[in-house]
């Protein structure tokens, strides 16, 4: 992990590769990370950057792996997978997330997208199967309830360098 | 938390808790921490002063316990190495202390644990193609990766029966058996040798190949072989056996893990679009080819459930279905049908050539196989188009597909055999035919020629003919001769063709190869041609190739696997009679393996269709053990049922092969364990085994059932109470609407409240100047209020005014939830609304009893009022809280009221556990004196009400998640059931008190922060449950009057405060206030009620309080 880390630093900072940060745009040139529809959410989240520009140390880079490696229970997984999907950082997943979300995983393109219909309609099957206490948003515990019971969730989130 | 988490020892326990509650709140995303954790960090702290050497063992186990599960936990990883840091140097700094071999020990497994992880990063270069699979699944997720871990897993078992074959069958043989062309059977007959390296006879398995010890034909049939007498014949049977026994244990294991593994995802459950969505995407994709297909199948999945969701409800004209869905059907069905009369036909014929022709084409030879593959390779495909006509759903369909191909498998592979074996029926009856022919033949030409002899010899005066009949005689000497060259040829060559074992395991050896050649062929030409033509030509075609038809094959991995599994199935069923089969299929599986992965990721693109991995294992697994079922039946009937060939094989010349058992047993075991053995298998024995075996089974699948039954309940719980819950919600969104029509009525009811209050405690004028001042109230305040109103009076009800009273705090206690509704966020809904409805509830409740109330006077009122509320919750409890209580009277009221604020928690989460508990504080209680109580009542209040706001507190975080509630009702418990333990220490309570005060105040501060209205509720539950305290006092008239004094005192802080909060309104600026005015009041009230029971300069003390709160006002 740390050649991989250090590949990604341009030569002069090799040597201090353990203090160096690496900008967001770099990470993100990674092969496992470059077809990810959530590369900026995972860079986001796994940064530890004050200036929020996203880059991350050898400190985050190698969280970034633990949680995404086999050994990680899936109450991390979840948890992360939470703060992935949750876009706007609150703490809770709302319709604009969830829209969000459905966006990404459907991709840019006009054909792919959902209509406004389908939208709602999926959105509306969503809370209605998660959302547990009926306030119109899932919080990270009916996250983890649901994600839970998914047969194949830990499985697929992960990655492997 | 984590930082607290880091430094838990070192620092003071206030300090440590205050930030640990801060950062509880302040991060949304720390980690919650367990409860038990919780505790053991107080104990922790308490120990890193004190120096029990017990005390400091504990806190190493707890912090190493830290250092175990901090892994587990999602802080950052500066966050994890700092934590495991100082746990680390606390534990070396502490150990130390304790005992040398400890710290030996420590560094012992340090040193295993690193020797371990080394071995194990040694072991993973050592995986076969470990890399490979990773990069595949880097490019096309698990479910292909799937297929290849599976495919190594079948070259796993393989190697293992290979080896077993190798070792013990082939080897010895080879070693210590007799020596190429020594005899009959391992010779080439000589007219067979001069074509026995032809490439053609080598094709076909023959020649030299199949006098060798790739076949059964070879092995020797001597009992012993070599100087130490190596059984072979006996280590041939049991070898055989064992292949299979292996390959079921094994199977069966992974079976079970797997089954394991997968056990938490029940079906039933139904998350369909929350999985489709939120685990639909495979991380591990790294391929932009790959996603982009990913991300496709992705639509298409959410689409679907959409449609399914919208058709669910309609109904659809089923006939055009139904009936294309019979015509497939009845397609496959002849499909399936005409496969296997193929195959049998072209054995058929294939037997016919062999008996009329003498030298077979290439073609002929290969025949059978090359038909059984065409047909495995072609079938396929042709039921995915029949697939086509029945519009399924894309997942039945593909379930109908493989059963559909599993089955023409198995078709062909039964076919097969079926013929094959009747082919070897045929044979030996031609066998014994030639023999006889033969026979007759030469005698009958002897016969013949006698009788020749005679006429000529007789008719000696034709002389004429005489050179005819010498002519003829040396005609018919050399026919005769040919003739029983001819026999002798046959005899000598008889025994070697006449090998049906032989002839079955150069058939199915045959059939793999062709197998192999077909899936080489297919992958070259299918993927790679394919790919390589779509590729390049695709610029100068007329349409776009990439994206119409011919497009880069798909990785079907279902259908790669059904023939991964039906290729096992024929290594099962020829292993017997080649023993190299397993070697050869090693061979195999490894250029499969290279070719594959090559081909998927030069050529192929992923199924569209999403094939999910977990689930998958195991039907991989399913498919392989039916197939090894029924492999396994034919070889084993052939075992049983044929005899084996006379001049070949280990087995020569025994009736049955598995008689070689039962002789070995006889000869080479002593006689008492012959005895044994005639006893056992005598049916004295054998029936009663097998009665138990039955009965064994059937009682193990009575349990099974039961398991399941119980299984099932335990799902229905959950379910129901799921449902509950979404009722429960339901309920409260009444509840509040009903609310909202109450709300006009409020200020009346607070002035009944107040007056109720004041006749409590012998009404004095200057409580209704207050009432003034309420009556401005609006919306917050009021609920504050209302709140501490309606609980004192759902219990404490021994007052006069108290029945003309219930019907405003009925009416009150509707009033706070719209307030709360009005201003909150709705994501604190549920969490808010809890309180007023269940408080809401019991007043309802009272309603309903309220014809009791004139009539009681007695404290058997309270039963009557809290019995219904109690009802609400959990009956059984309440019953025996009501047994409790009532030989208690007086003292016990208060309990009374407070137990029903826990249980209002409580009841919520159902957990039997806490029922239990509360049961067992009640007799903790129940045992002290009524005049003890007194002063007990205040220093508990003040030590519980943060309990109260504590244990809300953590049910905002979780939810609905019952387990973890209940930790943490756990924890929240402890600490009073210590304060319970210990009456006697003022001090510590003071102190305790102090400290929960403290933590309350922080809590309070958080919630601030998060302008919660939620949070809000719960800090106002101290006051009220302060007030209750009060309000019960003047029941127990034995007191002394200053005690009477201090209530009102504190009473009346206690409106001033409340006053303070409703006085600003919508504003929670000034609700902060308020909080701080509870906090400081609390501290100070313990300090009083200490000094209360000394009974000194009550009045002076009770009036600062509540001059401080109104200076802060």
């Amino acid at each position: 992990a740390y050649k991989r880390f250090s590949e990604l630093l341009p030569k002069e900072e090799r040597e201090n590769a353990y203090s160096a940060r690496v900008p967001k745009s770099q990470i993100l040139t990674l092969p496992e990370l470059r077809a990810n529809p959530f590369q900026h959410r995972i860079c986001h989240v796994f940064s530890t950057s004050e200036t929020g520009d996203d880059s991350m140390s050898f400190e985050d880079f190698l969280d970034m792996l633990s949680v995404f490696s086999d050994s990680a229970t899936s109450d991390i997984k979840s948890h992360y997978a939470f703060r992935i999907f949750d876009f706007d950082n609150d703490g809770i997943l709302d319709r604009k997330d969830l829209e969000h979300l459905v966006n990404c995983l459907t991709g840019q393109g006009e054909e792919s997208q959902l209509s406004g219909a389908e939208m709602e309609q999926l959105i509306q099957n969503i809370l209605e199967e998660s959302d547990i206490d009926k306030d119109g948003t899932i919080n990270l515990s009916e996250f983890q309830h649901v994600v839970s019971r998914s047969p194949d969730f830990a499985s697929s989130f992960k990655i492997v360098l | 938390m984590a930082a607290a988490q880091g430094s838990p020892a070192l620092r003071a326990a206030k300090s440590c808790k205050k930030q640990r509650t801060v950062k509880r709140q302040t991060g949304i995303y720390t980690y919650q921490e367990p409860p038990h954790s919780n505790s053991d960090d107080d104990t922790g702290e308490e120990k890193a002063e004190s120096h029990d050497p017990e005390q400091i063992f504990q806190n190493i186990q707890y912090q190493k316990e830290i250092m175990s599960n901090i892994r587990c936990r999602p802080w950052p990883m500066r966050q994890k190495l700092r934590a495991l840091r100082q746990a680390k140097e606390i534990v070396l700094k502490y150990e130390g202390r304790l005992t040398r071999t400890r710290g030996y020990q420590a560094a012992g497994a340090e040193l295993w644990k690193k020797f371990i992880r080394l071995a194990y990063n040694f072991v993973v270069i050592f995986i076969p193609w470990e890399m490979r699979i990773k990069k595949i699944e880097s490019h096309f997720g698990s479910g292909v990766a799937s297929y290849f871990i599976f495919l190594r897993w079948l070259f796993g078992i393989n190697i293992v029966l290979t080896i077993m074959t190798g070792a013990f069958v082939v080897l010895p043989e080879l070693l210590a058996g007799a020596p190429f062309g020594s005899t009959v059977s391992k010779t080439i007959p000589k007219e067979h040798i001069a074509s026995a390296q032809d490439l053609d006879t080598i094709w076909s398995l023959g020649g030299y190949l199949q006098y060798s010890v790739l076949f059964y034909g070879y092995y020797g049939r001597d009992r012993k072989i070599g100087k130490a007498g190596y059984r072979l014949p006996l280590a041939y049977f049991l070898v055989g056996m064992a292949v299979f026994a292996y390959s079921f244990i094994i199977l069966l294991k992974k079976m079970a893990k797997n089954s394991r593994m997968s056990l938490a995802s029940a079906s039933d459950e139904n998350y369909t679009f929350c999985w489709r969505l939120f685990c639909a995407w495979d991380y591990l994709i790294g391929n932009p080819e790959a996603a982009e297909s990913k991300a496709a199948a992705i639509v298409n999945s959410i689409r679907e459930a959409i449609l399914e969701e919208q058709e669910k409800k309609k109904s659809k004209n089923l006939a055009v279905t139904i009936s294309l869905r019979i015509i497939a059907n009845i397609l496959v069905l002849l499909s399936l049908a005409g496969s296997i009369y193929i195959i049998y036909f072209v054995v058929d014929r294939s037997q016919r050539l062999e008996r009329t022709k003498k030298e077979l084409t290439l073609w002929e030879k290969n025949e059978v196989s090359v038909v059984v593959s065409l047909i495995t390779m072609i079938a396929p495909s042709a039921f995915e188009l029949v697939a086509a006509l029945e519009m399924y759903h894309p997942r039945t369909t593909l379930r109908f597909q493989l059963a559909r191909v599993l089955v023409l498998y198995l078709g062909n592979l039964y076919s097969l055999i079926i013929a094959l074996l009747d082919k070897v029926d045929s044979m030996s009856v031609t066998d014994s035919d030639v023999n006889t022919n033969a026979s007759n033949s030469t005698i009958s030409l002897a016969s013949n020629t006698l009788s020749k002899d005679d006429n000529l010899t007789i008719p000696n005066v034709q002389i004429k003919r005489n050179g005819f009949v010498t002519l003829e005689e040396h005609r018919t000497q050399g026919l005769t001769d040919s003739l029983v060259n001819q026999t002798i040829s046959f005899n000598t060559q008889n025994p070697q063709d006449q090998c049906w074992e032989t002839y079955v395991g150069q058939e199915m050896l045959k059939l793999s190869i062709i197998d192999m050649i077909f899936t080489v062929a297919s992958i070259l030409l299918i993927d790679f041609f394919r790919g390589l033509c779509v590729r390049y030509l695709s610029d100068c075609w007329c349409w776009d190739l990439e994206s119409k038809f011919p497009e880069y094959g798909e990785f079907k991995i279902a259908e790669n696997v059904l023939h991964l599994v039906y290729n096992q199935g024929m290594i099962w069923m020829g292993a017997f009679f080649s023993p190299c089969l397993p070697a050869f299929n090693v061979l195999k599986l490894i250029g499969l393996m290279y070719l594959r992965s090559w081909a998927v990721l030069t050529c192929n693109v992923p199924h569209q269709q999403v094939f999910r991995a977990s689930r998958s294992n195991n039907f991989y697994l399913a498919m392989l053990l039916f197939m090894l079922f029924l492999c396994m039946l034919p070889t084993i009937f052939a075992i049983a049922r044929y005899k084996p060939s006379l001049s070949c094989g280990p087995f020569s010349g025994q009736e049955k092969i598995y008689d070689i058992v039962s002789e070995t047993i006889q000869n080479d075991f002593p006689t008492w364990f012959n005895t044994v053995i005639t006893y056992i298998s005598s049916p004295v024995v054998v029936l009663p085994a097998l009665l138990l075996l039955f009965m064994l089974i059937y009682y193990l699948q009575s349990i099974a059932r039961s398991l399941k039954f119980t299984n099932n309940q335990l799902r229905m719980k959950i379910q129901t109470e799921r449902t509950e819950d979404k009722k429960k919600v339901v309920q409260m969104a009444v509840a509040r609407i009903q609310n909202l029509d109450a709300n006009d009525k409020r200020p009346e009811q607070e002035t009944d409240i107040i007056s109720q209050e004041s006749s409590a405690r012998s009404s004095t004028p200057r409580k209704n100047g207050s009432v003034l001042n309420f009556e401005s109230p609006v919306s917050k305040g009021t609920r504050i209020q209302t709140i501490s109103q309606s609980v004192p009076q759902a219990v404490p009800t021994t007052d006069v005014v108290r029945p003309a009273n219930t019907t405003p705090t009925t009416l009150t206690s509707l009033t706070p939830a719209p307030s709360v509704s009005s201003v909150q966020k709705p994501r604190n809904d549920h969490i808010t609304n809890r309180y007023p409805s269940v408080v809401h509830r019991s007043a309802s409740e009272l309603c309903k009893t309220k014809p009791y109330t004139p009539v009681t006077f007695k404290k058997h009122t309270e039963d009557v009022h809290s019995d219904p509320l109690f009802r609400k919750a959990i009956r059984q409890v309440n019953s025996d809280a009501l047994g409790a209580r009532a030989p208690v009277f007086l003292g016990c009221r208060p309990y009374a009221t407070r137990y029903f604020l826990v249980n209002e928690n409580e009841s919520r989460k159902k957990s039997l556990r806490s029922t239990s508990r509360l049961q067992r504080h009640f007799r903790k209680e129940e045992s002290r004196d009524i005049i003890e109580l007194y002063p007990r009542h205040v220093r508990r209040y003040v030590v519980r009400t943060p309990h109260q706001m504590y244990s809300p507190h953590p049910s905002e975080d979780e939810e609905d998640e019952e387990e973890l509630e209940k930790e943490f009702m756990n924890g929240s418990h402890r600490p009073r059931s210590l304060s319970d333990l210990r009456p006697g220490s003022r001090f510590y309570i003071g102190d305790h008190a102090d400290g929960h005060i403290l933590m309350s105040k922080d809590l309070g501060r958080v919630h601030y922060k998060s302008w919660d209205d939620g949070f809000e509720l719960d800090l106002d539950r101290p006051p009220y449950a302060y007030k209750k305290v009060h309000l019960n006092y003047p029941e127990p008239r034995a007191k002394p009057k200053s005690k009477q004094k201090l209530e009102q005192s504190l009473t009346e802080s206690d409106s001033i405060s409340i006053e303070s909060s409703s006085d600003p309104q919508n504003s929670s600026n000034d609700q902060y206030i308020q909080v701080i005015h509870t906090k400081d009041k609390y501290p100070k009230t313990g300090a009083k009620l200490t000094k209360k029971k000394s009974k000194t300069s009550v009045d002076l003390s009770m009036s600062e309080p509540s001059e401080l709160v109104c200076s802060n006002v």
